[in-house]
């Protein structure tokens, strides 16, 4: 059986009868013990897969009317709640954590007969680019295990890529899908903001972050967003798309569509051989019938810096929640007072997550905030104006997702700048609530580069579009596994 | 401009952070937000706030929902309908 197909063929072989649901999963967790091991995708497995497997081979068999997603396997991110599943944000702070309901976005991916496979490694509370956050240790890229896969969505992107998932679902807050998307060979997007409801995403900085799709197709991903996206009342910040088909004409092409390329995201600091893959895509672009161009978005230059200020700030008021009253129970109360509980509660958090709450607790505060966090709002409120404009002049905003190839474990570990700076092409989107896209492109010495495209907001079909026309021209090798 | 370290552990004492073995984290702290002065570079002091404003007949109705499970069953310490805390004074 071929683990490796896309999600619609899946559904085409399952309906076609040439396997049963059963043998897929159990397929599936077969390849799971065979590389989990060494990769570390999951941090935990549904062991219930199997019997909601053969549960809903047996009401095809009885020519029962079973969802659209025909028991498809997902894995999802560990940040977002599965009912009666942990979701541990892979903290020690949540390591006892079941959820009690579930996300709007395993609600319909339930009701279509998803298979929920398990929950994907993130950097902790998905804050970093690597898994190297992670409390339960880092995942490896199947591309080459001495490699971080990315992050933070590294886990779900990782199962992907290794075939121990058919598609995933990550959260992306400054490139949380599309980074490891980029550094695994597989297609992440991150939503316009407000498409995907993110009631039952366990919130970082939620006014910029969206849960998004990852499959090995665009194809894939487009139908995973078909299934997920849409308006919802317990997230007021959804947006109606009227049961958007985003598989419909996805085939179209780009004949005629202006791209433009950001300045900024493909200067220096841009390494060559991603530079070069870059100039090919864009060669590509042309052939397909595009216009390309050059646009300077003098905004680039800051948006790391504000986007760091802003997600510190909201991290700082959204994690005070874990107190080890509502959350954790390492430790009796007896002999504490109130803040000394609390602060000694609050060691679980790992060094990453501390370090960006004291960041979100200093940026914001009486005296600084004139500094740092007024100043990151204004500059993502020129920012936003920035692209709009550019959004007059051309279809599509194009640059490579990550503006470096994968690196070594340990590599950047110890310089937070560096660390921030591999965020610089993806956050633009998050900060202007603009659609992106990360199709995989090339793979260099057996390392993956992937092409970010970005759209105007709730231009995701168009986007599809254009993702699908750029993958149409590649012809990239399998994952050496 | 360079903040000072009592400033950080100031403010990681408001965030209820413990910095009884934190040092390492202060260096780093200080290093990142050394990295935001690149803001004011920005020239953007008259750019106007972007502030997002709903009206309430947008928010969805307000009215009880009960829920299926007992989630107060969920905690370690409670009471009843209380959660136990510690001593506020």
């Amino acid at each position: 059986m071929n683990l490796g197909i896309s999600a619609l063929d899946y559904i085409e072989a399952i309906k076609n009868g040439e396997f049963t649901v059963e043998e897929f999963v159990s397929e599936t967790f077969d390849q799971i013990k065979k590389v989990d091991g060494k990769l570390h995708a999951y941090l935990s497995l549904n062991d219930k897969a199997l019997d909601q497997a053969k549960e809903l081979d047996k009401k095809r068999k009885a020519k029962e009317k079973i969802g659209s997603c025909m028991g498809m396997p997902i894995a999802i991110k560990d940040n977002i709640c599965v009912k009666g599943a942990k979701t541990t944000c892979a903290s020690k702070m949540l390591e006892k954590y079941t959820a009690p309901f579930d996300a709007t976005v395993i609600a319909r991916l339930r009701k279509q007969d998803a298979l929920f496979i398990g929950k994907t490694n993130l950097d902790e509370f998905a804050m970093g680019t690597t898994t190297e956050f992670s409390v339960y240790g880092p995942s490896k890229n199947p591309w080459n295990q001495e490699y971080v896969p990315g992050g933070s969505s590294g886990g779900s992107a990782v199962a992907v890529s290794a075939l121990e998932s058919v598609v995933s679902l990550g959260s992306d807050t400054g490139g949380s899908v599309r980074n490891p998307a980029s550094f695994c060979s597989i297609v992440g997007l991150k939503p316009t903001y407000g498409l995907v409801s993110r009631y039952g995403l366990i919130s970082y900085a939620n006014s910029i972050e969206q849960i998004g799709p990852m499959a090995r197709t665009v194809k894939d991903t487009a139908f995973l967003l078909n299934v997920i996206s849409g308006i919802d009342p317990n997230d007021n910040t959804t947006i109606d798309n009227h049961g958007e088909d985003y598989l419909k004409n996805i085939d179209s092409g780009i004949d005629g569509k202006k791209i433009g390329i950001i300045s900024e995201m493909v200067g220096k600091g841009t390494d060559n051989t991603v530079s070069s893959a870059t100039k090919k895509a864009l060669a590509k672009f042309e052939d397909l019938g595009a216009k390309c161009e050059e646009i300077p978005i003098d905004m680039v230059d800051y948006s790391v810096a504000s986007y760091y200020t802003i997600t510190s700030t909201e991290a700082g008021s959204n994690l005070a929640r874990y107190d080890n009253l509502r959350y954790g129970f390492d430790f009796d109360l007896e002999g504490y007072e109130f803040n000394s509980y609390i602060s000694k509660a609050r060691r679980s958090f790992g060094p990453e997550v501390t370090r960006r709450l004291i960041i979100g607790g200093f940026v914001p505060s009486a005296g600084h905030a004139g500094k740092y966090f007024l100043k990151a709002l204004k500059v993502k409120s020129r920012l936003t104006k920035e692209i709009n404009a550019a959004f007059k002049k051309v279809d599509f905003l194009v640059a490579p997702t990550v503006p470096i190839l994968p690196f070594k474990f340990g590599e950047k570990l110890d310089d937070p700048v560096a660390m921030f700076l591999i965020d610089f092409n993806t956050v633009t989107a998050n900060l202007t609530g603009k659609p992106a896209i990360s199709v995989p492109f090339e793979i260099s010495n057996g390392l993956p580069i992937g092409i970010q495209i970005i759209a105007d907001s709730m231009q995701e079909k168009s986007l599809f579009q254009a993702a699908y026309a750029l993958e149409s021209t590649t012809n990239l090798p399998k994952v050496p596994l | 401009m360079l903040v000072s370290k009592e400033e950080i552990e100031h403010v990681a004492k408001l965030m209820r952070i413990d910095l009884d073995d934190h040092t390492v984290h202060i260096d780093r702290v200080q290093k990142m937000i050394e990295y935001f002065d690149i803001l004011d570079k920005a020239g953007t002091e008259s750019e106007e706030l972007i502030i997002n404003e709903q009206p309430l007949e947008n928010l969805r109705e307000d009215k009880y929902e009960p829920y299926g499970d007992k989630l107060i069953d969920k905690l370690k310490h409670y009471k009843e309908k209380f959660v136990r805390a510690p001593k506020m004074v």
